[in-house]
């Protein structure tokens, strides 16, 4: 009998996880090489005994990457790379793991390793460090990647490109993880002094709120009209005449 | 509520963000100043669903999964340490560096601080010193009856004595500087200090290998750009209220929860 309670409380839950996904994309609007994520739903019949129609379910079955680019800015800072094109470049983890970012602020350490803002190396087309010699003067990166100095070239930044975008599993500090295998870049270009920024689109998200707000209190007042339909229910069949 | 919490990571990032361009457009006129720039992360996920779980037994696997983000924080704030423009001051103590490298100050401790900040003085000795009154090394010491003093772009300090024809030098400035200079630690008064990340300075003379050359007579203004730093303003404050409004959002959803009979 309570179902249409049970139907209307599946699509709060989905309702609170896909504020916390747009929560989540306004709170990046200015992180480097930041991806929004967007809630996926989906439907899941029931086909309870002894009742006429199948119930329909709402489920927060996933979510997908917008993996469009956000904008370039333009900073003229040597070590800021960002990538036109579908590539990610590749970062070695404290662990040795393989990570990819698209955010390319990179910085230098007391040794001339060229790190991430967290100081993680940026890895080179082989897996290794790239160092940057003492008394290097100005340091060039082309579009495909490779780092030169005065004297010629250091070494070449890890710029991949994967097969299916969204199995990369986002894990903080602007980096992803995947199983799949990169392939050296062939579609994209390196872009030395830019930055890639955010590509959360704040009308979209701030809709998407405004949305799922007024979502969450429509099914909060079936709630409760439900409840008065129960209450009457009950009132009106145990009346005695 | 998750988001509750993710709007309020996304306004302390925010204001981080703001703090950092207020310190930049304070100093849009101090001599030497480098500016400063807060690099964001997002924070990490908690997964509810992990990409790559299977979905059956067929062994088919859920091609997204899902991930919520718990809001972004502050990664790193750092320095950039491009040329700042130089200006003509005409006052023959006041120098420019025109490339890489610091000037190597005496600290009253004994420490060695570093600035690109030439606004040099004489003390009552004759020696060369910052507006502090600490001394700039090699301790240079101008004679009281020289009437000129001339420095050249590789650093020679030349004066001129009355009566003698000739130019005498008095000595050589030295110039300091680190593989990555924007891990030197900031003290204030346009001083830095040598860090575990900027590595151990490299001394050498001004106009010689990496150095850059010594302008007398200029200084070198703040490299903040203005245009820059209004615009990263505008988007932070506009930031700043999209990630409140998340926070009002989320309030109203937990009223109507409460509301709820």
């Amino acid at each position: 009998m309570e179902n249409s309670i049970y139907l209307a409380i599946s699509r709060q839950l989905a309702l609170r996880n896909n504020m916390d996904i747009t929560a989540n994309n306004i709170a990046n609007m200015n992180t480097t090489g930041f991806r929004s994520q967007h809630m996926l739903f989906n439907e899941y019949i029931e086909d309870p005994k002894g009742a006429d129609d199948e119930l329909s379910f709402v489920l927060d079955k996933g979510q997908y990457q917008i993996t469009t680019a956000g904008p370039m800015q333009l900073t003229g800072n040597q070590l800021d790379v960002a990538i036109s094109g579908p590539a990610y470049i590749g970062i070695t983890g404290p662990g040795g793991q393989q990570f990819y970012t698209r955010a390319g602020a990179f910085q230098m350490d007391a040794a001339g390793i060229i790190t991430d803002a967290s100081g993680n190396p940026v890895s080179d087309a082989g897996g290794g460090q790239i160092i940057v010699p003492a008394g290097s003067t100005e340091i060039k990166i082309d579009e495909q990647g490779n780092v030169s100095n005065q004297d010629g070239q250091i070494a070449q930044i890890m710029m991949v490109e994967f097969e299916n975008l969204q199995m990369l599993e986002a894990q903080g500090n602007n980096l992803y993880a995947t199983d799949q295998a990169g392939i050296p870049a062939e579609n994209s270009i390196m872009k030395q002094g830019v930055l890639e920024g955010s590509n959360v689109q704040p009308v979209q998200e701030m809709t998407n709120m405004i949305d799922t707000l007024r979502t969450y209190q429509s099914v909060q007042n079936l709630l409760s009209e439900e409840n008065d339909r129960l209450r009457d229910a009950i009132d009106k069949l145990t009346q005695k005449n | 509520m998750r988001s509750l919490d993710i709007g309020a990571t996304g306004m302390l990032a925010q204001q981080m963000n703001v703090d950092v361009i207020s310190n930049n457009i304070a100093n849009m006129t101090t001599t030497g100043y480098k500016k400063q720039r807060a690099a964001f992360q997002d924070l990490f996920y908690q997964n509810i669903d992990k990409p790559g779980t299977t979905s059956s037994d067929a062994g088919t696997t859920v091609p997204t999964g899902l991930q919520i983000g718990l809001g972004a924080n502050t990664g790193a704030v750092y320095r950039m340490h491009g040329q700042g423009s130089i200006s003509i001051t005409e006052n023959s103590l006041d120098l420019a560096i025109n490339g890489d490298g610091f000037f190597q100050i005496d600290m009253p401790n004994g420490n060695t601080a570093y600035t690109r900040d030439g606004t040099f003085q004489l003390n009552e000795n004759g020696e060369l010193v910052t507006i502090d009154g600490y001394t700039v090394q090699p301790g240079i010491t101008i004679p009281d009856d020289a009437v000129e003093i001339e420095i050249n772009s590789s650093g020679e300090v030349l004066v001129a004595i009355t009566g003698e024809p000739a130019l005498q030098n008095v000595g050589q400035l030295e110039l300091a500087n680190f593989i990555n200079p924007a891990g030197l630690e900031a003290i204030g008064d346009n001083l830095y200090l040598e860090s575990d990340a900027s590595g151990a300075p490299t001394a050498g003379n001004p106009n010689e290998d990496n150095f850059g050359a010594i302008r007398q007579g200029a200084l070198e203004e703040a490299n903040v750009n203005v245009v820059e730093e209004i615009t990263k303003l505008i988007s932070a404050q506009r930031a700043y209220e999209m990630n409140s409004k998340v926070i009002t959002t989320s309030d109203e959803m937990l009223q109507s929860i409460s509301q709820l009979r």
